[in-house]
């Protein structure tokens, strides 16, 4: 099934300047409804509010963490089967095995580039 | 009455031997945070690598960044018909370097934490006052970017995820 270039995805970094790279490399890519989130906390209100495709999270944040936030998603029945992508500069193993074991569904390590977010987009959404 | 006297001055001397320690225990125990082997191996030596690391980092997105913006200024623009997909890929280069910001930014709040310690025990010191323990290194899951030589590189995070996390 081909990819919906127009999902909602939602795209969680508490610095600005990672959501407006993120932001461009995805539009780049075709995809044009991106909202953004500053953190956890503020993404689990906005994926409440509204059915999106992808969220793309940063891991360090404050008040709630990118991993805090994949697990009250995998926890939740309505959001629970979400495409959850980890964009971090978190790379050490333990991080990545607990990302997998909580259900996340790519892990980039920052700094990536252009090709590296396409291909891992493409191995969770398929090919677009 | 010189016997009494004596009396007093040994007293005096204890008692200013005994206050003495005291003050001594005293700053031992304010400077304990600071001379801690795990605050000086640890957190102080981390601090430095960061502000080394970040410091490369920004030296390093800076070239990518100008080499892109030199490679622009280098498009003959009345022969290449291929200039604007030229200029779009520079356009990517620049924004995959601007990465370094959140990654340095991440590096130097590690630096001001420990920096921030650091001043809490001197002001500690300087005031006389009962020492509050520093504040926690990032706990948990929460180590930031990791150092040269101490990150997986994205191959390796693939593999993992592909075996199942174990």
């Amino acid at each position: 099934m081909a990819v919906d270039m127009k999902m909602p995805i939602l795209i969680v970094d508490d610095y600005k300047t990672m959501l407006r790279i993120v932001r461009n490399l995805l539009q780049k890519l075709g995809f044009s409804d991106i909202d953004e989130a500053m953190d956890g906390t503020d993404a689990l209100a906005k994926l409440k509010g509204r059915r999106y495709g992808l969220v793309i999270s940063d891991w360090n944040m404050q008040p709630m963490t990118g991993y805090e936030l994949l697990q009250k998603v995998r926890a939740d029945d309505s959001l629970k089967s979400l495409p959850f992508v980890m964009v971090t500069a978190e790379s050490k193993v333990e991080n990545v095995v607990a990302a997998r074991q909580a259900g996340v569904n790519n892990y980039i390590i920052k700094p990536f580039s252009a090709e590296v977010l396409k291909a891992k987009l493409k191995t969770v959404l398929g090919d677009f | 009455m010189a016997e009494t006297g004596k009396l007093d001055l040994v007293e005096r001397l204890t008692n200013e031997c005994i206050d003495l320690c005291r003050s001594v225990l005293r700053g031992r125990k304010l400077i304990d945070p600071l001379v801690d082997p795990a605050f000086r191996t640890e957190r102080l030596k981390r601090a430095l690598d960061e502000q080394k690391t970040a410091i490369g980092e920004m030296e390093m997105a800076v070239d990518r960044i100008m080499s892109a913006v030199e490679r622009i200024g280098e498009i003959d623009f009345s022969a290449r018909a291929d200039a604007g997909e030229q200029i779009a890929s520079c356009c990517e280069e620049i924004m995959e370097a601007c990465c370094f910001q959140d990654i340095t930014g991440q590096r130097l709040t590690h630096v001001m934490g420990t920096l921030g310690d650091v001043r809490k025990g001197l002001d500690e010191l300087a005031g006389g006052r009962q020492s509050a323990n520093a504040s926690p290194a990032a706990s948990g899951l929460l180590n930031g970017p990791a150092l040269p030589g101490d990150a997986m590189e994205q191959d390796a995070v693939d593999k993992l995820l592909a075996s199942g996390g174990k």
